[in-house]
């Protein structure tokens, strides 16, 4: 059974077709990446599979349950963690508080009884992405690229089974960039099982950590195959690039 | 001796939760303050002005914690004002029951239309939430004239017991005084532990982006309800006590101005703070009645003007300054609160954690 | 009582003509200028006050075709210079815009207690007299209420479809930093479609206080907001269609209801207020309703 499997997905806004009859599929321990030019409906995918909307046709299948329908938090609860493209830090919160807030729900308070408070779970949590530092400043102050690493520490709060990225080099310089790479082959190292979906449009980043990579194009799958496979697929690199030279 | 002990850990206790922190303990010489006040042998109807001030704090704080915590703009709060009245007064004319009985009762029956009134207003956004909270002060006016036989209809239910009737009639006013101040009390403390807790942190979360909490696993829908029936406890409460303070439930308790009053106490004193809604309430009730009746006499006709120079008011602190004056004032305070307490805590837990990484190393 | 189904008839669509024409007001500045003015009520109020001031019976002692214009216009001001001290600076800031509105409905509440005191005011009889249609008494004031308000509702439909000013109230509505990058100047926008907005709400003001209760008081602010709110979020927030159609239902809703029982009459506005809450529980967006484009 696969942890991720999504059939004949499709959503509609009015007359514009976002995600069009889209299949695939991410086992337990895959690292996939999902690329892209802009519009190609990535982000609207996520969407459809964490509850944020509801898709018009298909089923989207977690740990062999379908979830499609179901509303947001509760799918969070059941073991699916998403981030944002552009960031969403809760501004009023110190940055430790941001990470308490997901240790508040149902699937992150499980492990809090034996830790005792969720402050500490938060610290560690924190540590995971480097952000020790800022814990006690409050997140409106906090630059874009600190954001980004607090963005996943909230996710990682809730002990996903699957971990969907959207974005996560965005606006980051190469120093940051290196460092997330590390971070992220480090989370996968602590929890082998866990699934990480990650859609970016940085290739030499996403490149570097992805087993598989799925390449989508106005709402449809077009390729799907090893990085190096991609990297070489004619159809791809039209895509990218426009008309063939 | 076992008592010296206890006395010694309540005050421990008491020096590091208010006397740290420079906001409480202003707040806690104010309580005091207000407590030993009667020392000054004011008139009953000074008196009877701080009672009402009292319980319009409590109102306000109720408000204040659903919009200032939540976002939940409800613009028709009287609703449960008019509703804590009339459940009291009813429950006392055509059954007879005393205060300390019928206003317990009135408490479900907030709680019941907390759920009624929230639970729409959770499944629309801004605007439409403060509109259908709008409407439901009216529907039960509505109610209420419908059923006049039973609800005195325009005129109201009238001669309802005061809390002490075994007291000299003068010194009810001072009874009520501190009842009110002590309901006040409790109210503030039970919203502020509320507001400063793990909770809170989730409501100022949902506050701040609700798609991100839903994202984390928060259930929004269930912590706005519970916010939403919290506030209607309290603003019942209030509404319940009014009616045997002033002997009189009407249906002008569930007015527009009713209203708007928290909405307008809580902009000068400052959105989402509990001191906030508190002082504004006072500031209130005391130019209402107080200063204005002193200072300056006013003609009749002039009674409308209050509102309208206080509606005015709003409208240009609103455009100045959308988040309250006072504000500013308490941001400041705040900020050195929070600062400090996560810091007592936080402090704390940066110790530990420098400690871990030292033996890691 | 017995019930005339023709009374109803007639009457539910009297009524739902004004009706339609005061919510269209209302409806317009939130689909152009995403404002829930709780001060909608009030022009209305100020519509038919200043339609007594200026009437017959009031001070100036025009006729009533220009009393009724004088005092349209001067609402018009009023709300163009209402929305320009109190809305614009805080546009966009949906909270503080109802507390601004709310506090102006508040405001305007006050002062007409001021200046004309709390005893009602009559508004006289536009035209004496009445016809039987289907036998049911018609007054010519009623039917000229529904004629007037029928025409001025299509008249601002194609308004709206055909001349440049309407059509940029479209496309601000649709979007507004399209219609600027566009070049349109999106405040002029606004503030004509306040005036418009002001201006239909004295107009419904004054045909309907003259055609049914003759009466104003300070307190009349709130039953037009409220039947406002009711149909336009029946209709759809932003929708022409919806506000016509959303009318004559909550119309004949309260007709059908009033015609039940006599004391019902205290809970008319309840009706369409608990209309307003069942739609919003199960289908938000109202018949029509589309976020905030203004269609056809």
């Amino acid at each position: 059974m696969h942890l991720l499997e999504v059939e004949n997905l499709s959503k509609s806004f009015g007359g514009l077709t976002a995600v069009n009859n889209v299949s695939f599929h991410v086992d337990e321990g895959e690292i996939v990446g999902i690329i892209g030019p802009n519009g190609a409906g990535k982000t609207t995918l996520f969407h459809l599979i964490s509850g944020f909307l509801n898709p018009d046709s298909g089923t989207v299948k977690f740990k062999g349950e379908n979830i499609a329908g179901i509303a947001p938090h509760k799918i969070v609860n059941k073991g699916i963690a998403r981030t944002f493209q552009v960031v969403r830090p809760f501004r009023h919160l110190p940055v430790i508080a941001n990470v308490m807030v997901a240790l508040k729900s149902p699937r992150g308070s499980r492990k809090i009884e034996w830790i005792k408070t969720s402050q500490r779970k938060a610290v560690d949590m924190l540590e995971n992405v480097g952000l020790t530092e800022l814990m006690l400043e409050p997140a409106e102050n906090v630059g874009h690229g600190d954001l980004k690493r607090l963005e996943m520490a909230r996710a990682l709060a809730t002990e996903p089974d699957l971990l969907m990225l959207d974005e996560p080099f965005g606006g980051l310089n190469p120093l940051e960039t290196d460092f997330l790479t590390k971070s992220i082959q480090r989370i996968h190292l602590d929890h082998p099982t866990r699934g990480i979906v990650i859609v970016e449009h940085k290739l030499y980043a996403l490149m570097k950590i992805v087993k598989r990579v799925i390449v989508f194009h106005q709402g449809e799958k077009i390729a799907e195959g090893k990085p190096e496979e991609i990297a070489k697929n004619k159809k791809v690199i039209e895509v990218y690039m426009g008309k063939a030279m | 001796m076992v008592s010296a002990y206890f006395l010694k850990r309540i005050y421990l206790s008491f020096a590091t939760h208010v006397f740290d922190v420079p906001a409480r303990l202003a707040a806690f010489l104010l309580f005091l303050l207000l407590i030993f006040f009667p020392v000054t042998n004011p008139t009953s109807q000074i008196l009877l002005l701080l009672t009402l001030a009292n319980l319009g704090a409590i109102f306000a704080v109720s408000w204040d914690l659903l919009v200032g915590r939540t976002g939940l703009m409800s613009l028709g709060h009287a609703v449960f004002f008019g509703l804590g009245a009339y459940v009291t007064a009813l429950l006392f004319v055509h059954l007879g029951l005393p205060p300390y009985i019928t206003i317990p009762l009135s408490i479900p029956v907030g709680v019941l239309v907390a759920l009624i009134v929230g639970f729409p207003s959770l499944r629309v956004k801004g605007p439409y939430l403060s509109l259908i909270s709008f409407a439901f002060p009216l529907i039960l006016t509505g109610i209420i004239y419908y059923f006049k036989e039973y609800t005195g209809g325009e005129r109201g239910l009238y001669g309802l017991p005061s809390f002490f009737p075994f007291l000299p009639y003068k010194d009810q006013f001072l009874a009520e005084y501190w009842f009110t101040l002590l309901l006040l009390f409790i109210s503030g403390v039970i919203i502020y532990r509320i507001a400063n807790s793990e909770t809170g942190i989730v409501l100022v979360s949902i506050l701040d982006d609700e798609l991100a909490s839903k994202a984390s696993g928060i259930n929004v829908t269930k912590y706005k309800i519970m916010t939403f029936v919290i506030s209607g406890i309290f603003a019942t409460i209030a509404g319940s006590v009014q009616a045997h303070i002033l002997r009189v439930a009407n249906t002008g308790m569930l007015e527009a101005t009713i209203s708007f009053i928290p909405v307008i106490v809580t902009i000068f004193g400052g959105i989402g703070t509990l001191y906030g809604p508190i002082v504004g309430a006072y500031f209130l009730q005391l130019l209402d009645g107080y200063v204005l009746g002193r200072i300056i006499t006013i003609p009749p006709d002039w009674v409308y003007a209050k509102m309208l120079v206080y509606a005015l008011i709003i409208i240009i602190l609103i455009i100045l300054w959308p988040r309250g004056v006072a504000r500013f004032v308490t941001d400041k305070l705040e900020d050195l609160e929070e600062a400090r307490d996560i810091d007592e805590r936080g402090s704390k837990i940066w110790k530990k954690y420098k400690k871990k990484k030292e033996k890691v190393v | 009582m017995v019930i005339e189904i023709e009374a109803i008839l007639i009457f539910g669509a009297i009524s739902g003509a004004s009706l339609a024409l005061l919510a269209l007001g209302f409806t317009l500045i939130y689909g152009v200028a995403e404002v829930v003015n709780f001060g909608h009520g009030s022009l209305f109020m100020w519509g038919a006050y200043l339609f007594f001031f200026f009437g017959p019976g009031g001070f100036l002692q025009l006729d009533l075709l220009w009393a009724s214009i004088l005092a349209v216009v001067i609402v018009a001001a009023i709300s163009v210079i209402f929305y320009r001290l109190t809305i614009h600076p805080i546009i966009g800031d949906v909270i503080a815009g109802l507390v601004v509105t709310i506090a102006a409905a508040l405001v305007f509440e006050r002062l007409v207690l001021l200046i004309f005191g709390p005893m009602k005011q009559y508004i006289p009889t536009f035209v004496p007299g009445f016809t039987v249609i289907a036998g049911v008494k018609v007054t010519y004031s009623q039917l000229l209420s529904f004629g007037i308000s029928l025409l001025l509702f299509l008249s601002l439909w194609i308004f709206i479809r055909t001349v440049k000013i309407g059509k940029a109230m479209r496309a601000v509505a649709q979007d507004r930093e399209v219609a600027m990058l566009m070049g349109i100047n999106t405040n002029r926008v606004y503030m004509i479609t306040m005036a418009i907005s002001g201006a239909l709400a004295a107009t419904a003001g004054i045909l309907i206080t003259g055609s049914t209760t003759g009466e104003a008081a300070a307190y009349m602010w709130l039953r037009p907001l409220v039947v406002s709110f009711s149909v336009v979020v029946l209709g759809g927030l932003g929708s022409i269609k919806g506000t016509l159609i959303g009318a004559f239902i909550i119309s004949y809703a309260e007709t059908i209801f009033v015609s039940l029982d006599p004391s019902f009459s205290y809970l008319r506005s309840v009706v369409g207020l608990t209309i307003m809450v069942i739609i919003l529980l199960v289908r938000p967006k109202g018949l029509f309703g589309k976020r905030i484009e203004l269609e056809e």
